[in-house]
């Protein structure tokens, strides 16, 4: 005689636990999350250690990039027109290096085809798209920490000027944590779309990270605070004069474009094979 | 009560179908081989059950909810094409992360206890791509059968086994629906090893399905014959077809179909000077009532 069955439908908590769960567990069990924490720590040092150095070969010193230390975490103020590389590097970068680093770790579900595991007891698809969104978001705030940390190590070995407003500075480094949501929704969005291309994923996420459409459109409209409504202008906004308005504009730019990427990414991922 | 119920399930890429207006009945309880040449659209249908495709049309109903039921999905294991594991980590963690994602209790103890049915209980260290075939289908089938599972869907799990590995993974089949009240739904082209665990079959060609019976059913209507060895086989069969009238030489036999009664087979040769050197009785198997059933198709076709 057949068996009496009885089936219970998980709640929205319990789904998203379990698929948060595995994002999670594999997040800290496999070597990527922390190659990319040590790459974001590495790159600001490397840049503030050798900007000003002397060429062994031409003997030149070149010009130092950056007199104070902070410099390297945000601009001045918001500069949508980039008119030389320190005025673009600073920790937005994370979020050029986080984009590869989510390309990979959604690359790989496909690549194992775990993610058929995946989708055959998750019914839901959004319950993808917003496990992808958070776990990215949080491996993205975590560069962000330890692009920090690299920065001031870097600061204090070379002797960099350290003065600052220190709210306008914690609110900036909030504000760009923050964002880390709205780009990490970008990033899975697009991983969604380009699920079986995992080279074309890697190069968008770099092309999108790198928020050269941005910096275009700010070439011909200028420094307008209109470009804050999209995530690479907010990020930008969020620089050493950031007040709390700064924090709000975050805050909505980054919720709204994940809310946006995550229907879209649910919205494709119902309409089309998922592998 | 049906575990899986498809009607009029169609799926084409490129328009062409892959799975045509296909109706699909699996009892629960059943191990149901789905049968079908290559390209014959057994994985698509697997795929499709799993929500992995998105079908064009038609219906799919597991233990009578919608498939898309979160409840009913939840229960189902399933073994597509690989078994889905990350090469660089453990056994034990790649076991570890389907159990996080089904949010079980003990997962330790849910790890433990499926590494013992597929017999793997020293390998949970290992990593995955260490692993030989044999190995990486058992942990496909662990992980599947993780959060004890209402409906296991595998596709071609004995691939590439050797004989000890089928055997190992016939014995773990029969176990889980007997211990476990699991359904099974497995397609596999190794129709001699089907044959020796399904309890229903399907199958299907061109997308469609063109018969679902039982194993019951399969073996009634299976043609009963005789083989037999003579010295001079040409004029034994022109013996054998003045009475017998369905006499084929095969295989190196001569085969006396639908008769059961070797006896007078013997005694009808012997009378006419044929001396049998060797005779047994047989029933057609799968593999050669499926080959009988395409061929018909064909000539239908025609």
């Amino acid at each position: 005689m057949a068996k009496e069955l009885h089936f219970e439908s998980p709640s929205f908590g319990e789904r998203i636990k379990g698929m948060l769960g595995v994002d999670f567990y594999r997040l800290f069990h496999t070597p990527l999350f922390y190659i990319f924490l040590a790459i974001a720590a590495v790159i600001p040092a490397m840049i503030l250690g050798t900007s000003g150095m002397e060429n062994p070969q031409t003997g030149e010193v070149a010009e130092k990039l950056y007199t104070n230390v902070w410099h390297i975490i945000a601009a001045e103020k918001p500069l949508y027109v980039v008119s030389s590389i320190a005025e673009y590097a600073n920790m937005n970068m994370v979020f050029i290096f986080g984009g590869i680093m989510v390309s990979i770790f959604i690359g790989h579900d496909y690549k194992s085809g775990y993610v058929k595991q995946l989708f055959t007891t998750h019914a839901k698809k959004q319950d993808y798209m917003i496990s992808k969104s958070l776990t990215s978001a949080f491996a993205m705030a975590c560069m962000c920490i330890t692009y920090l940390l690299g920065s001031v190590a870097a600061g204090l070995l070379t002797g960099l000027s350290m003065e600052v407003n220190a709210g306008s500075l914690i609110i900036a480094i909030l504000s760009k944590t923050i964002m880390s949501l709205g780009w990490a929704s970008l990033y899975t969005f697009l991983n969604i779309i380009f699920r079986r291309y995992f080279g074309i994923s890697i190069v968008s996420s770099f092309f999108f990270g790198t928020g050269i459409l941005i910096i275009g459109v700010a070439a011909i409209l200028g420094n307008s605070s209109l470009l804050n409504v999209f995530l690479y202008g907010s990020s930008v906004y969020a620089c050493l004069s950031a007040n709390v308005v700064t924090l709000i504009v975050c805050i909505i730019c980054s919720v709204a474009w994940a809310v946006i990427y995550n229907l879209a990414g649910t919205h494709i991922l119902n309409k089309s094979d998922v592998y | 009560m049906n575990a899986i119920e498809i009607k009029d399930l169609s799926k084409s890429f490129r328009g062409m179908y892959a799975v045509d207006h296909l109706n699909m009945t699996v009892p629960q309880g059943a191990i149901y081989g789905f049968v079908g040449e290559n390209g014959s659209g057994k994985s698509t249908t697997m795929k499709l059950i799993c929500g992995h495709l998105v079908a064009d049309s038609g219906e799919i109903k597991l233990f009578g909810r919608d498939y898309t039921d979160a409840g009913v999905r939840v229960r189902v294991g399933a073994l597509i094409e690989n078994a889905g594991c990350f090469p660089g980590s453990s056994v034990y963690q790649n076991l570890m992360m389907q159990a996080i994602n089904l949010n079980l209790k003990n997962p330790d103890e849910e790890i433990k206890r499926v590494l013992e049915i597929v017999r793997m209980e020293d390998s949970a260290n290992t990593k995955f791509k260490s692993c030989s075939l044999g190995m990486k289908q058992r942990i496909g089938i662990a992980m599947a059968l993780l959060g004890e599972p209402a409906l296991l869907i595998l596709d071609e799990p004995i691939n590439g086994l050797d004989t000890d590995g089928m055997r190992i993974m016939r014995e773990i089949l029969v176990d889980i629906t007997k211990n476990y009240g699991c359904t099974v739904l497995i397609s596999s082209h190794l129709l001699g090893e089907l044959e020796k665990i399904a309890t229903h079959y399907g199958i299907i060609r061109q997308g469609k399905m063109i018969m679902e019976m039982s194993a019951e059913e399969m073996d009634s209507r299976a043609q009963v014959f005789v083989s037999l060895k003579t010295k001079d086989m040409k004029g034994a069969i022109a013996v054998l077809r003045t009475k017998f009238t369905d006499v084929r030489e095969e295989e190196e036999y001569i085969r006396v179909y639908d008769v059961d009664d070797a006896e007078s087979i013997v005694e009808h040769l012997l009378k006419n000077g044929h001396v049998v050197s060797e005779i047994k009785k047989n029933k057609i198997g799968l593999e050669e009532y499926y080959i009988e059933l395409m061929s018909a198709n064909d000539k239908e076709a025609v």
